[in-house]
């Protein structure tokens, strides 16, 4: 797919393994592991070479003893470079889906399965961010962002592990192109369009995390909001407390793709991904209605939100 | 692989890297001369200082560069030798602090800096230079480790680390480095010219005038090293031969030029003295040889007065094999041009010391009688001294017949004049005589206050003879008359003897040169002669540094591979046991503490393995179980565990 306009550099890293996806874990060996000088390293290079050329010409033994010994640790540290590659494994890559437009913060775990300790290791893409791999007790983790600009999935760009430890000249690196495709979300409506009218019982009343009486002090569970913290009552009683307001709930809502009609079709899913944050954060329970597939819920949560939200990332497109 | 924009440099990363330059630079600045060294390291501190907070303008940087080259090129007087260069990349090195506010600055400096070690040993060789020079480099490895680890985002927790890491590396590149040390196949000859030092060390130089030995004979430092295989001659024999001089202006005596290159025909005697010479750097082409050598080792050349000359200055530790001979005649027929140099004098020069000339020979006749006689005046009228008065203008008339207090300079000079007056050819030599016997090592050190001018008479029927005028005022002083015996001693011995410190340190810097120092193209091709290969040519040897490379290389892997080491060895050996199991497919998960493991194993192996049971009970204890592990049953579990094989 290359166009040969792109330059030898794409070539070459056409060519370089793997050159398709792969399932997980990847493990590096040395036949996917590069080393090359890096630009120090061709100093450091030329350097040595002076060196030893000057001293062989004077027939200097010290000044080629020391030419000498450098280039055997020079030599060291590429074999060094190397081993901190061969052994480890990428075991998963994840990220928490984010709406698009905002980067996607990929995580990817390492491991490696022998005793030697790593170090100096870092994870790239083409054109991308970089970050540091830090392998404690034989696993690390790093943490990439990556841009998102489409709804839907997205592949794991072809990730580059690398490291110039650890003399600095030269740099090994391996690839790894996962095939976990990551969820990308629909960016909501920026317009806050009223959710349209439920129906139900609109008389219950539920405890609700927000709302304007409040209804009684319990216990903090993970996943509280940290506004919900009664600060100062948390400090009397030595531990956290959050409040609970007592609010109608008002009725379930009906999030229909067939009522949208007149929109176009990337701004109804965009008005639609709005109206599930907005119901979200209103503590209601809704359904959400598409075309050529069961409704979902109603329901409200983590899990019905996601739920939600990649079906409506993973419409076709109009 | 694109690289990315450096990473700012930290304070700690920065200094240490100005630090291992300054370091780099200190043997470096001992070599060069004082005010030298002295105007380079203020500079490097006043870069240093003002460029601390943010780097100097690039103008202020090249009008510093462009006057630190004029200062220092003037202090060579514009001469450019080995020492000017060093001395330039010095000063360049001074300047390089000026910039290092990024990672590739400070990688740059350190790089740069190693030069400077560099740049040392082609100035010295000694184990001084040698020293620092080398620990310069390691601790830069150790800033490059630093840096390194600082671009992969992870600044080292503890300063040593860092050269912990370097030193590593340097030990798993050792054998590769010493591999290529030896069997790199070495240049014979060089691919351009080795520029000399613009300032150079006293040692025998191609003229002599009075008075000007004075440093040469104070200098006890050593010219050579000498090691006679077989008999060895006395040392009142001991006349290494150097430059002869041929030509008197009044003041000062030249070798001038004149008298094609012919080989001198001489009948050695049979005595014969064959012996390695060890010269030290001199930069010269003078070689010295023991009267006579039998042929011309390869790389030198003899000029027609059988003076040893090197196609190439010495500027490194070189070796001489040699055998000599005393001459039983040398130069019977004395060509026309040769008796005409033999017997020039100065015009309008000491016109005393040539009517006495005339006078014996119009007196004796006889050359041999006229030789004696100024012998024997010289022996009864005069006196050696290092401090001799000054000369004036007609100088071998003052000494002669108003001071006759002088050292070999003045006689070897004044005795040629004397001769050549009385019409017989006479030339001056130079060279050394002598030498001190090193007990611990066997072999003896010739010094720079060695160094003696003797004459050459010619003789009809014997031709070239040996005349040492000093020699007859004061034979102690030429040839030492605290002479050891020639005994052959042990450590402690040679340490009692006189001098017994300075001749162990000798010692250790010969066997120091024999190893290091005097490796070249000659001895690399007769490394492995004593295993029956008289000679390697050029491919047997590259053949041969690839396979011990290789070996090298994979050492280095092996070595890289293992992990490291648990420090523990009740730890080790169970681990080594583990190992054995997991070999059969009997290992133990990573989630299986010692004892369930062996329960399981003992369940599925049966009553055999009991023993592993108990083994398993013990490791638990002697790792975890306070105050249970004492040495002597540590060393019993070790045994134990060690023993052990799968049933």
């Amino acid at each position: 797919m290359m166009a040969p306009t792109r330059g030898l550099r794409r070539r070459l890293l056409a060519l370089a393994r793997p050159r398709r996806q792969e399932s997980l874990p990847i493990r590096f060996d040395r036949r996917r592991i590069y080393v090359l000088p890096t630009r120090f390293g061709l100093f450091f290079a030329t350097l040595l070479a002076v060196m030893s050329v000057g001293a062989l010409n004077y027939n200097n033994n010290p000044a080629l003893l020391m030419a000498f010994l450098l280039a055997g640790a020079a030599v060291a540290s590429l074999v060094s470079a190397q081993l901190q590659l061969s052994g480890v494994a990428i075991t998963a890559v994840d990220a928490e889906p984010v709406p698009a437009g905002q980067p996607l913060h990929l995580r990817v775990h390492a491991r490696v399965d022998d005793r030697r300790p790593r170090s100096g290791l870092k994870v790239d893409y083409d054109d991308g961010g970089a970050a540091g791999l830090a392998m404690r007790g034989g696993a690390g983790e790093a943490v990439l962002e990556l841009p998102t600009r489409h709804r839907g999935w997205i592949d794991v760009p072809r990730l580059r592990v690398s490291t110039t430890w650890p003399l600095g000249i030269a740099r090994a690196w391996s690839y790894a192109w996962p095939d976990t495709p990551l969820l990308v979300y629909p960016a909501p409506d920026p317009v806050a369009m009223p959710l349209p009218a439920g129906s139900g019982d609109p008389a219950s009343r539920r405890l609700q995390a927000a709302g304007d009486d409040v209804h009684h002090l319990r216990n903090y569970r993970t996943g509280d909001s940290r506004r919900a913290i009664a600060w100062k009552p948390s400090a009397r009683r030595g531990a956290l407390l959050v409040r609970e307001f007592e609010q109608p709930a008002g009725t379930d809502i009906d999030l229909d793709w067939r009522e949208l009609h007149g929109v176009a079709h990337e701004a109804r899913i965009a008005r639609l991904a709005r109206w599930v944050e907005d119901a979200e954060r209103d503590g209601r329970r809704y359904r959400l209605t598409l075309p050529a597939q069961p409704p979902i819920g109603p329901d409200r949560g983590p899990a019905h939100r996601h739920a939600c939200l990649r079906a409506l990332a993973l419409m076709p497109d109009g | 692989m694109a690289e990315h924009a450096a990473p700012p440099l930290d304070e700690a990363s920065r200094r240490w890297a100005l630090l291992v330059a300054a370091v780099c630079l200190a043997p470096l600045l001992l070599q060069l001369p004082g005010p030298t060294s002295l105007a380079i390291a203020a500079t490097a501190l006043v870069i240093t200082g003002l460029s601390w907070r943010r780097p100097l303008s690039n103008l202020l940087r090249g009008v510093l560069a462009v006057a630190i080259v004029v200062a220092v090129s003037a202090q060579f007087r514009f001469e450019f030798g080995r020492d000017t260069g060093c001395a330039l990349l010095g000063a360049m090195l001074a300047l390089k602090p000026s910039e290092t506010s990024s990672l590739r600055d400070a990688r740059s400096l350190v790089g740069f800096a190693l030069f400077a070690p560099f740049s040392t040993f082609l100035l010295d060789q000694g184990p001084w230079s040698l020293a620092l020079g080398l620990t310069g480099a390691m601790l830069a490895l150790g800033v490059l480790q630093r840096l390194a680890a600082v671009e992969g985002g992870m600044p080292p927790e503890r300063f040593i680390l860092p050269f912990q890491h370097a030193l590593r590396l340097l030990l798993l590149g050792l054998p590769l480095a010493f591999a290529i040390f030896w069997l790199f196949p070495r240049i014979a000859t060089p691919l351009w010219g080795v520029p000399g030092r613009a300032q150079a060390k006293v040692g025998l130089s191609d003229t002599m005038s009075p008075g000007d030995w004075v440093d040469l004979l104070a200098d006890d430092s050593v010219a050579a090293r000498a090691r006679f295989i077989g008999p060895t001659p006395p040392k009142s024999a001991m006349y290494w031969r150097g430059p002869v001089l041929w030509e008197f202006d009044g003041r000062t005596w030249r070798r001038g030029r004149g008298g094609e290159p012919r080989p001198p025909s001489f009948v050695p005697s049979t005595r014969r003295w064959t012996y390695t010479l060890d010269v030290e750097p001199t930069d010269r082409t003078q070689l010295v040889a023991l009267d006579l050598p039998l042929s011309v080792p390869d790389g030198a050349r003899a000029t027609s007065d059988y003076s040893l000359r090197t196609t190439r200055p010495m500027a490194a530790l070189t070796r001489w094999t040699m055998t000599s001979a005393q001459p039983q005649s040398f130069d019977a027929v004395l060509d026309a041009s040769q008796r005409l140099r033999g017997l020039a004098l100065p015009s309008g020069h000491d016109p005393r010391t040539v009517a006495l000339g005339r006078e014996l020979r119009a007196r004796l006749r006889d050359d041999r009688r006229i030789v004696d006689y100024a012998l024997d005046w010289i022996h009864r009228d005069f006196a050696y001294s290092i401090s001799a008065p000054v000369l004036g203008r007609d100088a071998m008339d003052d000494f002669l017949f108003r001071t006759r207090t002088g050292y070999c300079e003045h006689f070897a000079g004044a005795f040629t004049l004397l001769m050549r007056a009385a019409g017989i050819p006479t030339r001056v030599v130079t060279g050394y005589v002598g030498g001190t016997w090193n007990r611990l090592g066997g072999y003896w050190m010739i010094r720079r206050m060695d160094a003696h001018a003797w004459t050459e008479v010619w003789l009809q029927g014997r031709g070239w003879v040996r005349v040492d005028p000093t020699a007859a005022v004061a034979p102690e002083n030429v040839y030492d008359t605290l002479d050891v015996p020639m005994a052959e001693g042990g450590l402690f011995e040679t340490l009692q003897a006189p001098g017994g410190l300075g001749q162990v340190g000798d010692w250790l810097r010969t066997n120091w040169n024999d190893m290091v120092l005097g490796f070249d193209a000659d001895r690399q091709s007769r490394l492995f002669s004593p295993l029956g290969l008289r000679r390697m040519d050029p491919t047997h040897l590259a053949l041969l540094f690839g396979a011990v490379s290789s070996l090298a290389l994979g050492l280095m892997v092996w070595l890289g591979l293992r992990g490291p080491r648990d420090r523990d060895p009740v730890l080790r050996a169970w681990h080594r046991l583990d190992r054995r199991y997991a070999r059969r497919g009997l290992g133990r998960a990573p989630h299986e503490p010692a004892t369930t493991w062996a329960e399981r194993i003992s369940k599925a192996r049966g009553p055999d393995a009991v023993e592993l049971r108990d083994l398993a009970a013990r490791f638990t204890a002697a790792r975890y179980a306070a105050g249970v592990a004492d040495g002597a049953s540590a060393r019993r579990l070790v045994r134990d565990l060690g023993r052990h094989r799968p049933s």
